[in-house]
């Protein structure tokens, strides 16, 4: 008789055949979400290739996929960390500590001597991808290293740089600036390994220490000589802090070990604890029943788990074309302005956007620039297009965007708007009484709460995908369908498959799963465009509660141009507030720029002349660019490699302490940081910030201020009476 | 400090843990963390390896009281004083990550002290401290702590009196100038960089004092103008009565913050409430409406960072810190105004008001 064990985890299928108490056949392969699919194929081989044979062999099963697949077999399951610590047992009775690190989730385990045997603490997590192989190979895959390159790369003797632990998308993104700022790929894997050993220790350890002697299992633990590094050094100087006493004055590196069965452990544990079990249970009834469920079983119960799709039938999807769906404005023809504009400026990450407004409000033009890293050239290219279009006297300007700051002095802008503040001014222009506003744009969601005229509340989330445009048009254009056509294919679907709200990278691989159930491209577009509202207001949004955030909503950003979005929006946010209105924005792309233009206005009525530089004086801005060492930022370890565009402008102090001198006359801007932080020069010139700072505070007292300052001091209770 | 030198301690030598910090935890509370979703509670964990770990001194005793009421302002007016059951239990909870395997006091030679104590109740203070501290300090006679813990009452209320006066000045100045002023409302660990994460130094920055309701000016003379008419009126019995609003009164900092809330929305210079909570806050979160409503009904901007924890989310705070201070210039002048109108007469604060 033979036992097998097979480990159904999230990235691959496992699988050992044991025969007289010798383990046998074994194989590993990735199963690229199709793990019934593998587990058919394993079973194949080994009934072809180490004899299984139904009706006579039992089969255990174990890890996050196996739970429906072993009954079709005949299989027992079993939980997947008894499994690994059965196996560790009675491999190793030594091991006082286990890190079993698997594709998407991380296990610890603690053995502690009693008395009479030995008892067990185990701890797991599969929520998040922090600490997980998925962590360490998504951001690889981005920085474009070749699995064997990742597997032999080190981590003793690399230079660190700070890596989110927390989150893969984070660490993706921390690793993406670490790129642009020229650091080594390989200090940056090394740093993944830090971070995943990090993540471990903090969360998985609850107030245990990792005693020795201890193993490391899983795929990432045995395949990354980096992580085994990691995980020596971390230990070793955590055994040396907390004085742990060593057996037989043993090296600490000896005394943790990667078993080359590492990946195997749980196949094996499984054996181990399938021979406790009575002869009739986990015996092997072929593959029949599962090579069903693959072909038919797992299409019929598509059928069933779908939902609707986003239209519930001809009516309704007239009656949401007729309050939701409206032509494109056409451009009104006009005579030629006369008079002075607002200008209101939005200088976005990936776009630079203008729009003019007459003095009355009146939307008069509007122009964009797709953005160039240079935010002088951007801001040439919009007033180049302003002046074409034959605006000439400009009564006020204001700018927002993360360009604000820089280009305020340089264009000669009367007001700096705060992104939150334009839109909601844009916002509560054409809807004076919005309680809400949704800004969905095609790299971040924002969400504001109005009260009492003010932004009261807002979520911003720039860092994660889900939720954002940029991803349903990703997966648009893998189906081949245009922007513009995504809506009409969407609401063409009469089901959808349900989706699930959350982490990008985990809505990636449901998509690849649901369209395997054979669901079809308009299918999984409705569903997307469905599951949207959810990640914008419940994950990205935190917002759990919308009726308490009122009951008027105003969509805006450009994702809401895509009406299937909006469909879904109206039916989410109703579905909360039954009595809710929800209005889309007429100008959805541009409400940044017409905010700005609307603060410009209240600024102009107040009397006060434009410092506006004039279109003459921006087309012929003389700059010069310097990118070099001493533009290297040094307030953090990241080093960004910035730019300095210095800028000829009359009147301008100059910067004659600086690295990079800068004559009267001339004005810095910074660009090519990635923190606030980074505009400031450098530390002589965070001495003329910090002293008109301080200037600042002793004027305007803070009382926590005094209090830190004052509540710790040591000196006697004579003087602290004082 | 004026316990400690009261008992003939050099003031040299007695060491503080440094404020809160990301690097502190990492360095020091690494896997000693205990299971709290209480972000400063499981900050407590570095603070107790840097003291144990993190020292050039050598030190003989970490003293870490579990604090179960405070002497506040409040007191006599509301139904309790108490802390929050997780911050009092803190000293035990974080205690555990150092002794679950070893004891690490022991080995550091630190004898770790944690007396229970009822700050609001002074005349049970001398015997709680004694009975807690006489086997860490051989020879500790009664008398002694009870001149003591005297002396710590003299530098703690010393040290409010001068801040109050600080705030009071504040105001007076507020008032002179007719510009607006912010409250922070908020737990006193919420002054730590590490926790509060200095959001207010942000506001600060634009030129706007910041007060925080713990040192409130509380002078009778305010609290007549600010709180008479209701007292009058027979809505509350005192300038601290906070029945109105908040029936069960039992905890200390809650009983301040929505204490502090009517305050603000009486006196017209402060022209916006900053609201800073922790994480999951539970002692918070009933409180977060109440406070909002009092304060906006009085027409003053209200703002609030709520879930702070380990990190300052520095790119959403200055869009925030920018929005406020954007709306502070639109509208803190008719704010100003529009307050003053509807104060009752007599400020004393040097201005006249309606």
């Amino acid at each position: 008789m033979k036992l097998v064990g097979v480990d159904v985890g999230s990235t691959t299928v496992k699988a050992v055949v044991v025969a007289d108490g010798k383990a046998g056949w074994q194989d590993y392969q990735r199963h690229n979400t199709r793990q019934a699919e593998k587990v058919v194929e394993f079973l194949g081989r080994m009934e072809a290739e180490a004899g299984l044979t139904p009706g006579r062999d039992r089969v255990f099963f174990t890890g996050s996929g196996a739970g429906f697949l072993a009954p079709l077999v005949g299989g027992k399951l079993i939980q997947e960390v008894v499994a690994v610590a059965a196996c560790v047992e009675r491999l190793h009775p030594d091991v006082r500590f286990v890190s079993e690190i698997g594709g998407e989730d991380m296990k610890t385990i603690f053995f502690t001597a009693t008395g009479t045997g030995k008892t067990k603490q185990v701890y797991m997590q599969s929520a998040c991808s922090g600490g997980t192989g998925t962590f360490i190979e998504k951001t690889a895959r981005k920085l474009q290293v070749p699995g064997e390159r990742l597997a032999a790369m080190p981590y003793e003797g690399m230079s660190l740089h700070k890596v989110s632990s927390k989150c893969g998308i984070f660490a993706e993104t921390d690793a993406n600036t670490l790129v642009k700022t020229g650091v080594p790929v390989d200090e940056i894997i090394a740093s993944l390994f830090e971070a995943v050993v990090y993540q471990n220790l903090a969360t998985l350890t609850k107030g245990n220490t990792p005693l020795p002697e201890v193993l490391l299992l899983g795929g990432p633990n045995l395949f990354f000589k980096g992580l085994q590094e990691a995980w020596r050094h971390h230990l070793a100087k955590l055994w040396a802090q907390r004085k742990v006493e060593l057996p037989d004055g043993r090296e600490p590196a000896s005394l943790i070990n990667v078993p080359t069965e590492a990946l195997y452990y749980a196949c094996l544990g499984c054996v181990e604890i399938g021979q406790g079990e009575k002869p009739e249970v986990g015996v092997y009834q072929g593959a029949d029943k599962l090579k069903w469920w693959v072909e038919v079983g797992q299409h019929e119960a598509k059928a069933k788990e779908g939902a609707r799709g986003l239209i519930a039938g001809a009516s309704d999807l007239a009656t949401f074309v007729s309050e939701y769906v409206r032509p494109a404005p056409a451009p009104p023809e006009r005579a030629p302005h006369v008079g002075s504009v607002l200008i209101g400026c939005d200088f976005g990450s990936t776009t630079a956007k203008a729009v003019v407004l007459s003095d009355d409000r009146e939307l008069l033009f509007s122009c964009y620039a797709l953005s160039k890293g240079n935010p002088i050239e951007d801001a040439q290219s919009l007033f180049h297009q302003v002046r074409e279009a034959g605006f000439t006297d400009v009564g006020a300007l204001a700018l927002t965007g993360y360009g604000k700051d820089l280009l305020k002095d340089v264009l000669g802008a009367d007001v700096g708007v705060v992104e939150t503040v334009a839109h909601a001014t844009a916002a509560l222009h054409f809807y004076p009484d919005a309680d809400v506003i949704c800004d969905v744009g095609g790299t971040d969601v924002k969400i504001m709460i109005l009260r009492q005229g003010t932004v009261a509340d807002f979520r911003l989330n720039s860092q994660c995908s889900s939720g954002n445009g940029a991803f349903l048009q990703g997966v648009a254009e893998r189906y081949d369908i245009p922007l513009e056509r995504y809506a009409d294919r969407a609401f063409e679907a009469k089901a959808m498959p349900s989706l699930t709200m959350g982490c990008g990278v985990f809505l990636q691989s449901d998509i690849v799963n649901q369209q395997r159930k054979g669901w079809s491209a308009e299918e999984i577009m409705a569903a997307l465009a469905a599951v949207l509202p959810v990640n914008v207001w419940i994950y990205a949004g935190q917002l759990q509660n919308l009726r308490a955030a009122g009951r008027k909503f105003v969509l805006q950003g450009g994702t809401h141009r895509n009406m299937a979005v909006v469909k879904a929006q109206v039916d989410f946010i109703r579905g909360k507030v039954p009595d809710a209105e929800v209005v889309l924005h007429p100008y959805s792309g541009e409400a940044g720029a017409i905010g700005a233009a609307l603060c410009a206005g209240d600024r102009k009525q107040q009397g006060k002349a434009s410092g506006f530089r004039g279109f003459d004086a921006i087309a012929a801005l003389t700059y010069t660019t310097t990118t070099a060492a001493e533009t290297v930022c040094k307030w953090c370890p990241i080093n960004c490699t910035r730019t300095f565009i210095d800028v000829q402008l009359p009147g301008a102090k100059g910067r004659a302490w600086s690295k990079v001198p800068l004559a009267e006359g001339w004005e810095r801007v910074i660009s090519g940081n990635s923190c606030p932080k980074g505009l400031v020069e450098d530390v002589n010139e965070m001495r003329v910030v910090k002293a008109k700072l301080e200037e600042v505070k002793r004027e305007y007292p803070n009382v926590a201020e005094m209090v830190r300052k004052d509540a710790f001091r040591r000196v006697g209770a004579g003087a602290v009476a004082r | 400090m004026g316990l400690f030198t009261a008992l003939g301690v050099d003031p040299r030598n007695v060491v503080f843990s440094s404020d809160t910090s990301e690097e502190q935890g990492r360095q020091f509370g690494k896997g000693r963390g205990t299971v709290d979703c209480c972000y400063p509670v499981k900050c407590i964990s570095g603070h107790y390896g840097e003291l144990l770990f993190g020292q050039k001194q050598k030190l003989d005793i970490l003293f870490s009281p579990m604090i179960y009421t405070l002497p506040s302002f409040m007191s006599g007016h509301v139904a309790r004083t108490l802390t929050c059951p997780r911050v009092m239990a803190a000293p035990e909870n974080i205690k555990a990550g150092f002794v679950k395997e070893r004891d690490v006091f022991a080995e550091a030679g630190i004898a770790y002290a944690a007396p229970f104590v009822s700050l609001d109740e002074p005349r049970l203070v001398p015997k709680q401290l004694f009975e807690g501290m006489r086997d860490v300090l051989p020879g500790l006679a009664r008398e002694e702590m009870a001149r003591a813990v005297d002396a710590g009452y003299k530098a703690l209320f010393d040290f409010n009196d001068r801040l109050r006066r600080k705030s009071r000045e504040v105001l007076e100045w507020c008032a002179r100038e007719d510009r607006p002023c912010l409250l922070v409302l908020a737990r006193p660990y919420h002054m730590d960089p590490g926790i509060g994460h200095e959001i207010e130094v942000d506001l600060q920055a634009y030129g706007y004092p910041v007060l925080w309701v713990q040192y409130a000016p509380v002078d009778d003379d305010l609290m007549a103008w600010a709180f008479g008419d209701d007292i009058r009126a027979g809505i509350t019995k005192s300038a601290f009565d906070i029945h109105d609003v908040w029936p069960s009164s039992y905890s200390s900092n809650t009983n301040e913050i929505l204490w502090g809330a009517k305050f603000a929305a009486r006196i017209p210079w402060i022209a916006c409430v900053i609201r800073l909570s922790s994480y999951e806050c539970g002692m918070d979160q009933p409180t977060y409406t109440p406070t909002q409503q009092i304060i906006e009904r009085s027409g003053t901007l209200f703002f609030s960072f709520q879930d702070l924890d380990s990190t300052k989310p520095a790119g959403s705070v200055k869009i925030r810190v920018e929005t406020i201070t954007h709306y502070l210039q639109k509208y803190a002048a008719d704010i100003i105004a529009k307050k003053k109108a509807a104060a009752p007469a007599g400020c004393p604060l040097g201005v006249a008001t309606a």
